[in-house]
């Protein structure tokens, strides 16, 4: 497992290193609604932005303010601190006002060679994919035009091919959850998840490989009080989840940005690639930014505790995420309306304050009887 | 027993200050203090006017409901009794003022207490034709149809006005039920008053992604209170082009289909040509007295620009009431033009005010004005530049909404990049030959917070004068009026060298 833990050690992993030295174009991305497969295409690869280990964020508190989530800030302070030297272009989405102004920052900051905007819209109608389907050919063609990349139709099928492979092994991985007794813990899935996310996806492919067939010769992970479903804003952090796990909570389920659920699903091809990453784009992920999506996310998260049996449902928001905060107001209601036990945690970007984390998971658990 | 006691002492012994008090605010109190005959007559005439409207609609009240109506309506809506202090509002924002100044400051109240009638009317008399609108998402489309605009974020912004607090149980329900305290109080407060059920229900629900994802991210929670079908527009991030401009035309067109699906509305194109000529006309109207400002001293300032713009563009757009005040604004503001007369008799510093005013503690402008000689001359929710509508057709009349809307107060501040946040403030600066920037920082304003980095630098590089002004939207238990005081005079004494000897904060 070190494996996958020593890759997010530092924002830039000895993986992306390696490819960078062999050519390749590692682009920083940070929210979901970006088709890593799209950045896959000919010499690019996609790196999530993170920033494993920030002590502080005294720069980007100068121009950010106290008030923005602690993620917006710490991709700040280490693009200020030159931690991102090696990433030759960022793409954003206006996925919220603190990813916008990150954005702003940033340009005023340390102007990157390469960045772009994919203006994601937040609901999906026909119209709406028609346009998502033009951003995504805007970037392409600025890409192209920037980098000398193969952005073609062909490219990107080869891409989309090579991520929906990789997505179904990530996903037969997260369905061992699945299992009464399951034969990975909540921390390796997610420290498996993050180092696939941070790394290109060719290079840790052989080494995801391997682990699931460890996995497979393993029995269990030993027992556990109660199994629970971690939701959220980003979380990068496996420490966060050992916590929770420390307490007799196995995690077994997780649904956010970085998480499996809904993220690994193939793309579904229907013969023109920019068309069908624009769908998926909007089929993988489930962020209150999407104005429309508050039931399909409730239905998901009530047929994700069916199908992993999972006892309660962790929220986890990252501090002044508006998004979360405010929808977790009506998603606390709503789960509970549903009989399912609900803890709502607030948190800073990185770990901190873990023996009141324990506390309140501990008690969680307790509440349920487990 | 000893309890009730002591709140009985407690009450007989400030019963001296509350009697100075309410004699301070009365119309008396005015008279007394006023030291000129016009303006006496100038208050009294509106402190009038505005008691008629308040005791219109509690006679039709009275008449169409009956004693059982009014106390329903006072028992559902317990806000209205706020409404009350409306001349006492009158007494603070007019404080001090003389002449067309006044009037320009009693009309705009006035047009409010007139306005705000006709609505509560259209509350209580025709809920069936209720539309509950998001206060981002101009009502001319849904006014075309024949329905009744409802702002969910009205009286958040109204009620502050005449009492600071106002807002404070709402805000705590909202937080209690589980919002996030961080989350902007305009949110929290309309999200309060929909749980305490003090929010008109309507028939259906227009709301968008603007400003703010608070506000974006609250409308489910409102949704799922009211219980009445919904429809989001959506402002793409990058609008200055025409695919945004074709994309949320079609938006547009969703929501009257949607509203004819979910309403009795309508659409009448020849009434939205109707309303969009008048809204125009008002526009017209406001850029007369824009040009009319830009001179120094101004002839007019503070609420007669910022108030009348903020309730009478975003409520009651193409109104005749409406286009009235502007008409009645643009003759005062001739008026001190051709007399020389200045607004504020010593204007000094000329501001702009950026994000919105400080709806709990209003009367700042006017103590400003009076303690240091800064004058209010604009404002970013006022500050609009934007076509007028075609009305040639159904088309052309949407692409000009559409327009309107993406280039919103607020709403172009809120997305596309940095400079359609900062140009706006430069371009303002100079078209208006002004002499300080004041940024409104509103603790719950994650967006504006974030540009204040950015904006400081800039503004130190073209040597503009800049006060970034802590406080909280609807909250004055974040910053105290006092701690807003403070940080102008403390910004006048350090920033401005120039420490008055009327400095407020004490």
């Amino acid at each position: 497992m070190n494996r996958f833990q020593n890759l997010l050690e530092s924002p830039q992993n000895e993986l992306v290193e390696q490819a960078v030295f062999d050519g390749r174009i590692p682009i920083g991305y940070s929210c979901s609604f970006v088709p890593e497969a799209f950045l896959m295409a000919d010499k690019l690869f996609p790196v999530r932005l993170n920033a494993p280990g920030v002590a502080g964020t005294e720069i980007a508190d100068i121009y950010l303010s106290n008030f923005i989530c602690t993620y917006a800030r710490s991709l700040l302070e280490f693009a200020v601190d030159d931690r991102f030297d090696l990433i030759q272009g960022w793409v954003f989405v206006p996925s919220c006002a603190h990813m916008q102004r990150l954005y702003d920052n940033l340009e005023h900051l340390k102007k990157p060679a390469f960045s772009h905007v994919l203006d994601v819209p937040r609901k999906v109608t026909k119209a709406t994919l028609e346009w998502q389907a033009e951003e995504l050919r805007i970037l392409a063609d600025k890409l192209s035009t920037h980098f000398g990349v193969d952005m073609s139709d062909n490219s990107l099928m080869k891409a989309i091919t090579e991520w929906n492979h990789f997505a179904e092994v990530i996903q037969s991985i997260g369905e061992m959850r699945k299992n009464t007794t399951p034969t990975i813990t909540g921390t390796e899935f997610h420290a498996l998840l993050m180092a696939s996310l941070v790394s290109p996806k060719d290079l840790i492919f052989p080494k995801i490989l391997d682990f699931r067939k460890a996995l497979e010769q393993r029995d269990s992970v030993g027992s556990f009080r109660s199994r629970l479903m971690v939701m959220g804003s980003h979380l990068h952090d496996p420490e966060f989840i050992r916590v929770i796990e420390s307490q007799g909570g196995l995690v077994v389920a997780d649904l956010f940005c970085t998480g499996a659920i809904p993220g690994f699903k193939p793309v579904k091809m229907n013969g023109n690639p920019i068309k069908s990453l624009a769908e998926h784009s909007f089929k993988k992920t489930l962020c209150p930014r999407m104005m429309e999506n508050f039931d399909r996310r409730l239905q998901t998260i009530i047929d994700t505790v069916k199908e992993y049996k999972v006892d309660g449902v962790v929220i986890e928001i990252i501090k002044f995420c508006d998004l979360w905060g405010v929808d977790s107001m009506t998603m606390v209601s709503a789960l509970r309306k549903e009989g399912i036990p609900v803890l709502k945690l607030e948190r800073e970007y990185s770990i901190g304050g873990e023996g009141q984390l324990q506390t309140r998971v501990q008690a969680f658990i307790e509440s349920m009887g487990k | 027993m000893k309890d009730s006691f002591e709140s009985t002492k407690h009450f007989v012994l400030r019963l001296p200050d509350l009697a100075k008090d309410f004699f301070h605010y009365s119309l008396i109190g005015y008279i007394i203090e006023a030291k000129s005959l016009t303006n006496a007559l100038i208050y009294t005439k509106y402190w009038a006017f505005i008691w008629g409207r308040v005791f219109k609609l509690l006679l039709k009240l009275l008449f169409k409901q009956g004693p059982m109506g009014i106390f329903r309506v006072l028992r559902q809506y317990p806000w209205m009794f706020q409404l009350l202090g409306v001349t006492r509002l009158l007494r603070r924002i007019t404080y001090g003022r003389k002449g067309a100044y006044l009037e320009s400051t009693a009309l705009v109240i006035h047009v409010i207490a007139v306005l705000l009638v006709e609505k509560l009317e259209e509350v209580f008399y025709q809920p069936d034709r209720l539309l509950i609108n998001e206060d981002l998402v101009p009502p001319e489309i849904a006014m075309a149809m024949g329905l009744n605009v409802w702002l969910v974020e009205g009286m958040g912004i109204l009620l502050p006005f005449l009492n600071s607090e106002a807002c404070l149980d709402f805000i705590d329900e909202a937080e209690n039920a589980g919002m996030n305290p961080d989350s902007c109080s305009f949110v929290k407060s309309a999200v309060g008053m929909v749980i305490k059920n003090q929010q008109p229900k309507g028939v259906a629900i227009v709301s968008s992604n603007m400003p703010c994802d608070a506000g974006m991210t609250s409308y489910s929670y409102i949704q799922k209170q009211l219980d009445v079908p919904i429809y989001r527009v959506d402002v793409p991030y990058n609008f200055h082009n025409k695919r945004a401009e074709k994309l949320f035309v079609e938006d547009l067109k969703g929501m009257i289909a949607f509203l004819e699906e979910n309403t009795p509305g309508r659409m009448d194109w020849a009434r939205l040509k109707d309303i969009c000529e008048k809204r125009n006309r008002m526009m017209e109207l406001e850029l007369e007295l824009w040009d009319m400002m830009r001179v120094s001293p101004a002839p007019l300032a503070s609420e007669a620009i910022w108030l009348s713009h903020l309730f009478l563009f975003h409520w009651f757009p193409g109104n005749k009431v409406s286009i009235r005040l502007y008409e009645r604004m643009v003759e005062l503001a001739q008026k001190n033009l051709a007399g020389k007369i200045p607004a504020v008799e010593n204007e000094k510093y000329r501001a702009v005010l950026w994000n919105p005013p400080f709806p709990q503690f209003p009367d700042i402008f006017n103590k400003v004005e009076r303690a240091h000689g800064i004058t209010l001359i604009m404002d970013s929710m006022s500050y609009n530049r934007h076509d007028l509508i075609d009305t040639s057709t159904p088309e052309t009349m949407l692409t000009g909404l559409s327009k309107i809307i993406m280039d919103g107060p607020m709403v172009r501040h809120t997305r596309g990049p940095a400079e359609n946040y900062l140009d706006d403030i430069f371009r303002c600066y100079k078209q208006f030959d002004l002499d300080m920037v004041w940024i409104a920082n509103h603790v719950g304003c994650k967006g504006g917070q974030a540009m204040n980095g950015i904006l400081r630098e800039k503004c130190r590089e073209m040597k503009i004068p800049l006060l970034i002004l802590n406080y909280d939207l609807l909250d004055p238990r974040i910053v105290s009026h006092e701690g807003m005081l403070s940080q102008v005079d403390d910004f006048m004494e350090n920033v401005m060298k120039n420490k008055s000897p009327l400095a407020m904060a004490h």
